[in-house]
């Protein structure tokens, strides 16, 4: 059973605003969630977690700067929400 | 020559496309039409391309070149290879895979004006084969969903039957193919979700090997998960898709080189040699050329599954052994955990993927009373239900104190089932199952309770958990209220044998 606290402490940690509606029917579904992959508790784990699909190799390549065009550059800023020249413009996070 | 789009496949129109019978313009503009028809009702597309006449004109044009290059030279072999055959065929992309300058939204609202700033690997390779895209089509939000009905956009109805989900979360590729408003289409498949749809669709997907097929370019939801795959009307051009798309990409780290097996002849005659030693019954000699089939009956038992589904999935295995096909018993001890443990790793991988949605960067920004707050915002306005959901879910298993209890456990148990999956490798070549445990349900059946709708995983998240290839094919139907709704068969094989699936996949339909 998830609590109240917990749930608004997940939802900072994802940086995610709920409302006191969204909580009752979010605690609901954990509970039916959790519920249902708390079965894996019963497993006797024999194996360490350090597994992972495939096989685990070194994959490298030349360590050279690629997408250097100018159009690329204007083609992602342009995605930007704001923009200033060459630069993405954010709000400023230092008080003066 | 009149188009008849009902009964084309791929391979039907590049010989007539290399014939001449018709032209790849005309072909388009017979599937532009269809969808102009069909898809205000259906919703299988988001956006038709307004440029595919274009993509067709050109390869058009390379169609010419290639004819009179060919008379020329002696060796059909050259010019066969270089008329592929996609080219000038028209297909459908979903809506998570980039393709330069187009909108690309994952059917989200925080990318609702997203344009790509390049093309994914995939569509690199389709571009260069002659690929006609014609438009983006409809899914879950962020691939999240097996119904599309978690899309920003509408639900995406199934052609059978306009009542019902076409199936998720591509469910606008699988629909797109079905109501014959493209040739092909791709998708992506996290846990089910090339596969379910082509099941309520009644077409045929492949989730390919994880690694066969890059995912530069394609939104990631549960990157050890995701894979990009085909959904066409028949195997085989499933597999023509499949050849153009599969093989090493720099920039997926993840990819294993071109996939090129061993041919089902070689494995079935080592398998002859295998049971001649084991045990050797009169029937072994002309049944075992064929790759031998296992079924983990133990897992096929629980009440969630239709009864429909078990008759036509009997129905199919029976066919197969009246094909020459050996189908054996197995054994996976820990199957019955692989959703569970798919639904602790998927949200894990979902909750890191889906950070980088900040309103900063790209896509929607709202605005809070400081910068932090302005995160808030952003995402809660920017994503549905199921998205903040599984961002939740995955923060709370990643949590400290809850860590290894969930995400360790769950990577672990993976491990478990991959393993027992490879011992089953060991005496068949091909496991099969049905591919979800009913037919297509009605639009807001499972909509309030997600618990349900994470069950109609059930057969699919082994194949993602295991990195293994699995393909579904529509094997029968169900009658429900008076229409007809078709059912998937899925087989899955070892890592990179995709050649095995497609050669029986090609023997089932005959």
């Amino acid at each position: 059973m998830i609590t109240p606290r917990e749930l608004d402490n997940l939802a900072n940690l994802a940086r995610i605003k709920l409302t006191d509606a969204d909580k009752v029917s979010l605690i609901k579904e954990f509970d039916s969630i959790l519920g249902y992959v708390d079965q894996l508790k019963k497993v006797e784990v024999s194996l360490d977690a350090e597994g992972r699909v495939g096989s685990l190799r070194n994959v490298t390549r030349p360590d050279e700067v690629a997408n250097t065009s100018p159009e690329d550059r204007e083609r992602l800023l342009n995605e930007a929400p704001d923009r200033e020249g060459d630069f993405i413009a954010v709000k400023k996070i230092i008080e003066q | 020559m009149k188009i008849n789009l009902k009964d084309l496949t791929i391979v039907k129109a590049h010989k007539h496309l290399k014939n001449g019978d018709f032209t790849a313009v005309e072909l388009t503009k017979a599937y532009l039409d269809e969808i102009e028809k069909k898809n205000n009702g259906i919703n299988a597309y988001l956006e038709v391309f307004d440029d595919a006449l274009e993509m067709a004109k050109k390869a058009d044009q390379k169609i010419k070149e290639l004819k009179i290059a060919r008379p020329s030279s002696d060796k059909t072999s050259v010019s066969r290879q270089e008329f592929s055959e996609l080219l000038g065929i028209p297909c459908a992309i979903k809506d998570n895979i980039l393709i330069k300058g187009k909108i690309v939204s994952a059917a989200s609202k925080i990318l609702e004006n997203y344009h790509s700033t390049y093309d994914a690997t995939v569509i690199a390779r389709l571009v260069k084969a002659g690929a006609v895209f014609l438009g983006r089509t409809n899914m879950d939000e962020f691939a999240m969903g097996g119904s599309t009905e978690n899309s920003a956009f509408g639900v995406t109805k199934n052609p059978h039957d306009l009542s019902r989900v076409a199936g998720g979360s591509s469910g606008g590729s699988a629909a797109a193919v079905a109501m014959d408003g493209a040739l092909f289409s791709l998708g992506s498949d996290t846990g089910g979700s090339i596969r379910q749809p082509a099941s309520f669709c009644g077409v045929v997907g492949l989730k390919p090997t994880y690694g066969a097929v890059s995912r530069y370019g394609v939104m990631a939801m549960g990157s050890s998960l995701d894979q990009i795959g085909p959904m066409a009307k028949t195997v085989e051009d499933c597999e023509i898709v499949f050849n153009v798309i599969n093989g090493r990409d720099a920039k997926d780290g993840t990819t294993v080189e071109e996939v090129r097996n061993p041919k089902p002849e070689i494995l079935g005659k080592l398998e002859i040699q295998k049971s001649k030693s084991k045990n050797s019954t009169q029937e072994a000699n002309s049944k075992s050329d064929k790759p031998k089939i296992g079924v983990p009956r133990h897992f096929l038992g629980g009440d969630g599954i239709d009864k429909d589904v078990l008759v036509a999935f009997e129905k199919s295995l029976d066919s197969l052994k009246k094909k020459g096909y050996e189908v054996v018993d197995i054994k996976l001890p820990n199957i019955s955990y692989s959703l569970p443990t798919y639904y602790i790793i998927m949200p894990a991988e979902v909750s890191s993927n889906l950070a980088r949605f900040d309103g900063v960067k790209y896509g929607l920004h709202v605005d809070g009373k400081d910068a932090i707050q302005d995160y808030f915002e952003t995402r809660r306005a920017g994503f549905g239900r199921e998205v903040i959901r599984r961002i939740l879910l995955g923060t709370y298993v990643l949590s400290s104190g809850y860590y290894d209890a969930y995400y360790n456990r769950a990577n672990a148990v993976r491990k478990m089932i991959t393993n027992d999956f490879i011992k089953a490798f060991e005496s068949v070549d091909v496991i099969a199952t049905p591919t979800a445990p009913s037919p297509a349900f009605r639009i807001g059946e499972k909509t309030n309770n997600p618990l349900s709708m994470y069950l109609e995983d059930i057969f699919t998240v082994t194949a993602n958990l295991t990195g293994l290839p699995a393909l579904s094919i529509p094997c029968g139907d169900s009658r429900r209220d008076g229409k007809s709704l078709p059912i998937g068969f899925q087989l899955t094989a070892k890592h990179g044998e995709e050649n095995t699936l497609f050669e029986v996949g090609k023997d089932f339909e005959k």
